[in-house]
């Protein structure tokens, strides 16, 4: 009767317990719920051949004027899909006016480059191998270097049958492989779902942080930590961002898209122009670090955060690398 | 935007004084960086009032039809309305969050 007792006052502090663990879930934590499956437009679905074509193709300088650079050189897998740098290195080691964006879910984040000038993902791949600065390749060239190699003739024709090797179809394909460069789940992730122990006290305090006090969840929204929108955060350089493409709103000077925080413990330098070396820098240039200036977005406020609130939001940046499964570098065709 | 929407205003009071009846004003809320519709239809005259009920600043853009309107910065809490006075298909989209898109249809 005695262990009766004991079982039953173990077992309501256990259910007690785990009540008030429940009950101390933040609500926003609904918000950051991983979606079910990857957007793919209808013009362009995903089909295994494609992303294989693509998956190629991403990872073959040929598709560069000198050879020598691919999509990988600046979505490098091995560095969370960035390049490290603080900004991009192009055709002939020409430095490029701002940092690779990692390519970590993009299938979910358009429009793309920094300061959004291509609506899609096809069209986004199409910007560097044009550009003299980066991959410095004509159309023409390209379509001619990939249609002289028999093993990509058929690659193409199974990935787009009946229809000719060219920019469109090439860059359709290097959009669908980089749709399936999804983050892995996080501990982030685990406690979005209800596991407790997935992360820390202090990364718990830091998540409450983030959509509060600091703020960050205004811009950084929703489960990738973005909202795709264009902000200035008072960084002090005379890049005009988003206002050379979108003019006509104060707010877009110097504006450059949220990028999304998934991995982001793994992807210093930060900011646009890698100019911010350290995530706990990158903190400290949200609390107190920003030029005031007329199109300073307008959340951008002193946040007068501890030394300990600090830690606090670092934890919870940690909490948000995944555990993909390793990147495949494929054989190239010749 | 604000210029551009003096002129559009009188065109719509123009078209009641002709006698086109005009649909009661339409309410469309900004929340969660999206539109409260992704598609509607108006008659011609009609005004659409956004109200942006987010915790993030907006901004609406109209284009179409050789109307190109900027309606600048919407505070959270701030109300944005556009007479549409011509018939035709406009796409409205936020110049801060692009994804934030509305087709509206002019009848």
């Amino acid at each position: 009767m005695k262990i009766m007792r004991v079982r039953f006052l173990t077992s309501l502090c256990l259910l007690l317990f785990a009540c008030a663990a429940h009950a101390e879930r933040p609500a926003a934590l609904a918000d950051f719920e991983r979606p079910a499956r990857v957007p793919a437009p209808r013009g362009n679905p995903m089909t295994p051949q494609k992303a294989a074509l693509g998956q190629m193709l991403f990872f073959d300088p040929r598709l560069s004027g000198s050879g020598a650079i691919s999509c990988a050189s600046c979505h490098n897998p091995a560095l969370a899909w960035g390049d490290g740098l603080p900004r991009g290195i192009g055709h002939m080691g020409t430095t490029l006016g701002r940092r690779s964006p990692t390519i970590l879910d993009v299938a979910f984040g358009e429009p793309y480059f920094w300061d959004g000038r291509a609506a899609s993902l096809e069209e986004q791949a199409k910007g560097p191998l044009g550009s003299k600065s980066e991959m410095n390749m004509q159309a023409d060239a390209a379509i001619g270097r990939i249609a002289a190699m028999p093993a990509y003739q058929s690659a193409f024709e199974q990935a787009f049958p009946g229809q000719a090797i060219s920019l469109d179809t090439i860059a359709a394909a290097i959009a669908t492989f980089e749709r399936t460069v999804v983050s892995g789940e996080a501990p982030f992730d685990r406690w979005v779902k209800g596991d407790e122990e997935a992360v820390s006290q202090s990364a718990k305090r830091g998540f409450v942080l983030f959509n509060g006090k600091a703020n960050c969840a205004v811009c950084h929204a929703g489960w990738r930590m973005s909202d795709d929108g264009f902000h200035d955060i008072g960084l002090p350089d005379d890049d005009r961002g988003r206002a050379a493409i979108a003019p006509g709103i104060e707010q877009l000077e110097h504006a450059f898209k949220t990028p999304t925080l998934r991995n982001v413990s793994q992807r210093a330098p930060y900011m646009h122009n890698g100019t911010v070396a350290t995530l706990a820098a990158v903190i400290d240039h949200y609390d107190t670090g920003f030029v005031r200036r007329p199109s300073l977005d307008t959340q951008m406020k002193p946040l007068g955060l501890t030394a300990e609130e600090k830690a606090d939001l670092l934890a919870f940046l940690d909490t948000l690398t995944g555990t993909a499964a390793p990147a495949t570098i494929p054989v190239l065709p010749h | 935007m604000m210029k551009q929407s003096k002129i559009l205003f009188p065109l719509a009071l123009l078209a009641l004084a002709v006698g086109v009846p005009a649909a009661a004003p339409l309410t469309i809320t900004q929340k969660g960086l999206q539109f409260s519709s992704t598609e509607i239809s108006v008659n011609k005259g009609q005004v659409v009032t956004f109200v942006n009920d987010d915790r993030t600043a907006h901004n609406i853009t109209v284009k179409g039809d050789g109307v190109n309107l900027n309606g600048g910065l919407q505070q959270p809490g701030g109300q944005f309305s556009v007479p549409f006075t011509k018939p035709g298909t406009y796409e409205v989209s936020c110049g801060i969050h692009p994804k934030m898109k509305l087709e509206v249809t002019v009848k």
